[in-house]
């Protein structure tokens, strides 16, 4: 077999190999990547700093599951930091059965880090009160639109059972009109249906937190100005946990910015397999 | 009359639904609020269709024995025990319902997902070759946005990551866009054939 042709036919096993060395190889050898911000992460970011403090809540839906958890978890996680941290009530809800697991882990993180080191009531965050989080329901479309005319008779109950009267929050927010943003941080097409819907009908404003392999059909939206922002895959987390890092939100880098050592070098690998299959296969055809 | 009724049904609301859309009246609004009840009503019976559905399937294949009921029993052991907990014990931070999703399922997902990025590796490297000047432009375009997006596209340049957006602004949105106008237009067609009873299998049964 001559040179060439064995760059055309390097075993898996070889690929595998190198992709779990390289995967794991940032966790041991830490580095840090300068990232540059894309315009749709700052959009989102200074939409966000535009809210005034407690007044109209932002909505943050947690549509992914766990095998997305990498990308749309440190999204989530940021964009709470985000909002607690400049007092913004969050109110949460879900229409992906899975999602209510990741929801309440994301919630109950940021809330409890915030509270370990608030000094008094104006640095804590209380459920209830700064957030709520209504859970899943079935029929999605219906409920996002009747929200628009009142989200108490769509969610009479929280997703922990309380009566949605006896939320100090949902007594103030009745529904679109105290509304500042729905932010969908979703591993499908749900985005889709708050812009058909809500956005159409209610002119609710919509950005969205998605998987990188999802992020290309929604640039449509960016340009027309139906989404005011977005977050691209596990980049767009690390983007905006940079941000919310760099103007005082968190004191420690998240959790994307670790894992983009461990995918840009992935994705470098894959770059060099292609190439060197590509030489092979142009030097096969060369000599045939 | 098995089949009038549910075209007539579907034609009057059909119409009134659209009809609705454009007026903001009080009794109009009414009207929608309860039709909307009523969908999300019906869906979570589709829910409990669907257990049952689950339940009857894997029922069976337990009880004839087909190749693979071992995990049949594993997907309703499951089910069963996670409404059990999370009806039993709640669904708080702190519950053994949310702990057992953090620790077992959440793990497991991301496992299978993480699978995807080996035979994505091997897959791109055996099969991304440049035999013909469309799979060259694909590769090229291919190389350039991932390149771009990635932390490192920087230090090729500053025009770099903006010329990768650029790719994902024009050329991708040109087409994406025009995808979105078809299906769009797709729906809307579909939607009518419903709504005045030209297409007929969403009522079952042999046209």
């Amino acid at each position: 077999m001559k040179w060439f042709e064995k760059l055309t036919r390097i075993d898996r096993r070889v690929i595998y190999v190198l992709l779990t060395a390289f995967v794991i190889l940032p966790f041991f050898i830490p580095f840090k990547i300068p990232e540059n911000i894309m315009p749709q992460t700052r959009r989102l970011f200074d939409f966000i700093e535009s809210i005034p403090t407690r007044d109209k809540a932002v909505i943050i839906t947690f549509d992914y599951t766990p095998s997305t958890q990498p990308e749309c978890h440190p999204m989530a996680i940021a964009l709470l930091r985000h909002c607690f941290k400049k007092k913004i009530p969050v109110i949460g809800l879900s229409y992906e059965p899975q999602g209510p697991g990741m929801a309440v882990e994301a919630l109950s993180m940021v809330s409890a880090e915030l509270n370990r080191a608030a000094q008094s009531r104006d640095d804590s965050v209380i459920y209830g009160a700064d957030y709520v989080y209504l859970g899943w329901k079935s029929g999605r479309v219906a409920a996002m639109i009747e929200m628009g005319e009142n989200i108490a008779s769509v969610y009479p109950r929280d997703y922990f059972q309380n009566p949605i009267d006896s939320l100090p929050l949902m007594r103030r927010v009745r529904n679109y009109k105290e509304i500042a943003i729905a932010i969908v941080v979703a591993a499908a097409t749900y985005p889709d249906e708050w812009v058909m819907y809500p956005q159409a009908r209610y002119g609710v404003k919509v950005a969205a937190g998605l998987t990188a392999v999802m992020a290309p059909e929604y640039y449509p939206f960016l340009q027309t100005g139906q989404f005011s922002g977005m977050l691209a895959g596990m980049k767009g987390a690390a983007e905006y946990e940079k941000l919310i890092l760099e103007h005082g939100y968190t004191d420690k880098p998240g959790r994307a910015e670790t894992g983009m050592n461990s995918q840009s070098i992935i994705h470098l690998l894959i770059i060099i397999f292609i190439v060197i299959g590509n030489v092979g296969y142009f030097f096969t055809r060369k000599n045939k | 009359m098995k089949k009038t009724l549910p075209l007539a049904v579907c034609l009057i609301m059909g119409i009134l639904m659209i009809v609705q859309f454009f007026v903001p009246h009080p009794v109009s609004l009414r009207f929608n609020s309860m039709i909307l009840n009523w969908v999300i009503v019906l869906s979570a019976f589709a829910l409990v269709l669907a257990i049952g559905n689950l339940i009857m399937y894997h029922g069976n294949r337990i009880r004839r024995r087909q190749p693979g009921w071992i995990y049949s029993i594993v997907t309703l052991a499951g089910m069963t025990a996670m409404a059990g907990i999370g009806l039993a014990w709640g669904v708080d931070p702190d519950s053994l319902f949310q702990k057992i999703f953090l620790h077992v399922l959440t793990p497991l997902g991301a496992t299978m997902f993480a699978l995807l990025a080996y035979y994505m590796a091997s897959a791109a490297y055996r099969s991304f070759r440049a035999r013909s000047l469309e799979a060259t432009l694909l590769l090229l375009a291919a190389f350039v946005v991932m390149i771009g997006f990635m932390p490192f596209g920087q230090y090729l340049g500053r025009w770099f990551p903006a010329f990768a957006e650029w790719i994902m602004l024009v050329p991708n949105m040109a087409s994406k866009r025009g995808i979105q106008f078809g299906v769009a237009f797709g729906a809307i067609a579909t939607a009518l054939k419903i709504i005045l009873g030209i297409e007929r299998s969403w009522l079952g049964g042999k046209e």
